[in-house]
């Protein structure tokens, strides 16, 4: 079974004269291993598609399946439910909790879905932030690091509930030509090893080129 | 711990400064609302237990005599009740009767007879209009407070003297009276002489300046009343049974019977509508402590909307969202009312030490307070809906946060 399926996917942002087509009629799979991207030029729909595919927007057509549930008709809770538990995200800035140390920004998600005690969550934060190479600044708040620790942080979080899915959105954007490389390489490496799927927007083609799929989208639609 | 308790402990940190505005409002708010109650229902209560022990709690006096008549139409035996105006006629003809008749009441833990009064008080070359109380002593302390109110003399003397007398403080000064001096009284043209047992002090001036208390049968001579009384003063078990005990007992006895409440209703009032007023103007400190904690609650909602928006991405619910906020507002206002009622509760000790001398409506050295602790509930109850009403809307406005836009907003 494909960890993320998409049928027919349609999207109209905007009203009245500035009312567009954003996504016209996408489809595809998402196998559970591999890397994915969606590249294409600004206003491509590739942010579009990605916020519809982390449930963050309901689409005006068509469907999409995570695992064998179809989530178009979810309520609001329970899409929150489906992203806590099978999809982390990594996005363009870090988005950490400044008021929380790099440690305690990883437990969040695990703290919402309240599967593990305080100390098994505290453990495999701590496990996280050592395979994302901030072992030792685990207590430092989201201020102390630099911005690309701050981004292996979010990696890290993203990682937290072990989602089959990672969605990132131009997750190296910020970031200098190392430091994105370096993030880039923990991504795709992660989701290799631990059989996660990665699915990344990036307008970088270098990036774009190392993932398993690349899909190029224009004008809301993916490119054959 | 919560995660949305976690969250909203560290966003309340976010605005330290503003928050502690918003703490320290509800504490003065709380603190000076329970101290305004307690004083105005210290005084309040204080005026009620003075009153009662002057006066007692329930008066039966004149005999009601009703005119209702029936009128006939001639030649027909249809009857129908006319009202007419109710008679008084004064005082208690049969006061052993009436006495005997109220201990059916089991309500009733005293009664005496009294009576009572105009006359001239003669001394020193000096007169002065008082109004003479004829007691029977040993019914009527159980029916007043006046073994506690004697400030000279002692009622052992009193009731050792068949002309004894109990005098006013007021009355004592202004005719320059003491102690074992002898007086003169007169009501009905035949002076009579009394001596001086003992000086009462109740705080009220009116009774103070004008009442003295003589035995019964001393007070029937003077007053020339050789039979009944001009009220029976009854005590009752709860002070507040005494509006249901005086109309049952005034449809039994037929005579006019009157409780304190009904008795000193404008005085309640005045109290009434002061601890309502002191009430709602403290109330506006804890009003704008929640507009201020409402305005601190949407600055943060505005600072944190990106944090909001990867809390809800990351699987916070809006009702979670929701909740952060609202518990924010919760914690303030739950240590706004402890703090608030430890305050309440400083403040409250030290005002009843503060020295004050009040006299008029009764007699107290310092500031009255009432320790009630429904006083703290009120506070709290306020403190608590303003605030939450306060956290309410923000709490919505965050839960409604779209996080696809704000993200995609914050990336653009």
């Amino acid at each position: 079974m494909s960890l993320l399926r998409v049928e027919n996917l349609h999207r109209y942002l905007g009203e009245g004269d500035t009312r567009c087509h954003a996504l016209r009629g996408v489809g595809f799979t998402i196998e559970p291993g591999r890397t994915y991207a969606i590249a294409g030029h600004s206003g491509s729909g590739k942010s579009t598609l990605l916020y519809l595919l982390g449930l963050l927007d309901i689409p005006d057509q068509g469907q999409i399946w995570v695992g064998d549930r179809e989530t178009s008709r979810l309520t609001d809770d329970e899409r929150t439910a489906v992203r806590n538990e099978h999809m982390g995200f990594v996005f363009q800035f870090h988005f950490l909790l400044k008021e929380f140390t790099a440690l305690e920004n990883v437990m969040l998600p695990m703290r919402k879905l309240g599967r593990l005690s305080e100390e098994a969550m505290r453990a495999k934060a701590s496990d996280l932030l050592v395979a994302v190479g901030l072992g030792d600044k685990t207590r430092r708040l989201g201020t102390q690091l630099s911005g690309g620790e701050q981004q292996r942080v979010a990696i890290a979080r993203a990682l937290a509930n072990d989602p089959g899915l990672i969605l990132a959105d131009e997750p190296t954007g910020n970031l200098d030509h190392t430091n994105a490389d370096r993030v880039f390489a923990l991504l795709s490496d992660i989701a290799h090893q631990r059989g996660q799927a990665l699915l990344m927007v990036s307008h970088n083609p270098e990036l774009a080129s190392r993932c398993d799929h690349v899909f190029r989208m224009q004008d809301g639609v993916i490119l054959p | 711990m919560s995660p949305a308790l976690l969250i909203a402990l560290r966003f309340l940190s976010a605005r330290k400064r503003a928050m502690l505005m918003s703490l320290a409002g509800i504490v003065f708010g709380v603190a000076f609302f329970v101290v305004t109650q307690a004083q105005t229902a210290g005084f309040e209560s204080y005026f009620i237990k003075t009153i009662l022990g002057v006066n007692g709690m329930v008066r039966i006096e004149d005999r009601i005599q009703s005119t209702r008549s029936l009128a006939a139409t001639q030649g027909s035996d249809f009857t129908i009740a006319v009202e007419g105006s109710v008679k008084y006629i004064p005082g208690v003809q049969y006061p052993n009767d009436l006495l005997g008749a109220l201990k059916r009441f089991p309500e009733v833990t005293a009664a005496s007879p009294v009576i009572r009064g105009n006359a001239t008080l003669i001394a020193n070359f000096r007169e002065y209009d008082v109004k003479p109380y004829g007691i029977e002593l040993a019914s009527f302390v159980n029916v007043s407070d006046l073994d506690t109110q004697i400030i000279d003399g002692s009622l052992g003397a009193f009731s050792e003297n068949p002309y004894g007398l109990i005098l006013g403080v007021r009355i004592a000064k202004r005719m320059n009276l003491q102690i074992g001096d002898s007086v003169l009284l007169d009501a009905a043209g035949e002076p009579q002489r009394f001596r001086i047992n003992a000086i009462y002090e109740t705080g009220i001036d009116q009774v103070d300046r004008e009442r003295v208390y003589l035995h019964l049968p001393a007070g029937r001579s003077l007053l020339n009343k050789p039979v009944g009384a001009s009220f029976i003063q009854a005590n009752v078990v709860a002070p507040e049974l005494a509006p249901a005990l005086a109309m049952r007992i005034e449809e039994a006895v037929g005579h006019s019977t009157l409780a304190w409440q009904e008795r000193e209703k404008t005085w309640l009032q005045v109290f009434s509508v002061l601890r309502i007023s002191s009430a709602l103007t403290i109330s506006t400190i804890i009003f704008i402590s929640g507009l201020g904690m409402f305005n601190t609650l949407v600055m943060i909602v505005v600072d944190k909307t990106r944090e909001i928006a990867i809390l809800r991405s990351m699987g916070y619910t809006r009702e979670d969202i929701s909740r952060i906020f609202m518990l924010q507002g919760g914690i303030v206002v739950a240590c706004g009312v402890v703090f608030g009622c430890l305050a309440a509760a400083a403040g409250t000790y030290a005002l009843s030490h503060i020295p004050i001398r009040i006299r008029g409506i009764f007699a107290s050295d310092h500031f009255v307070v009432l320790w009630d602790p429904w006083h703290y509930v009120g506070a709290a109850v306020i403190a608590v809906i303003v605030v939450m009403v306060a956290s309410y809307f923000p709490s919505r406005r965050a839960a409604r946060l779209e996080p696809g836009s704000i993200i995609r907003g914050s990336s653009s």
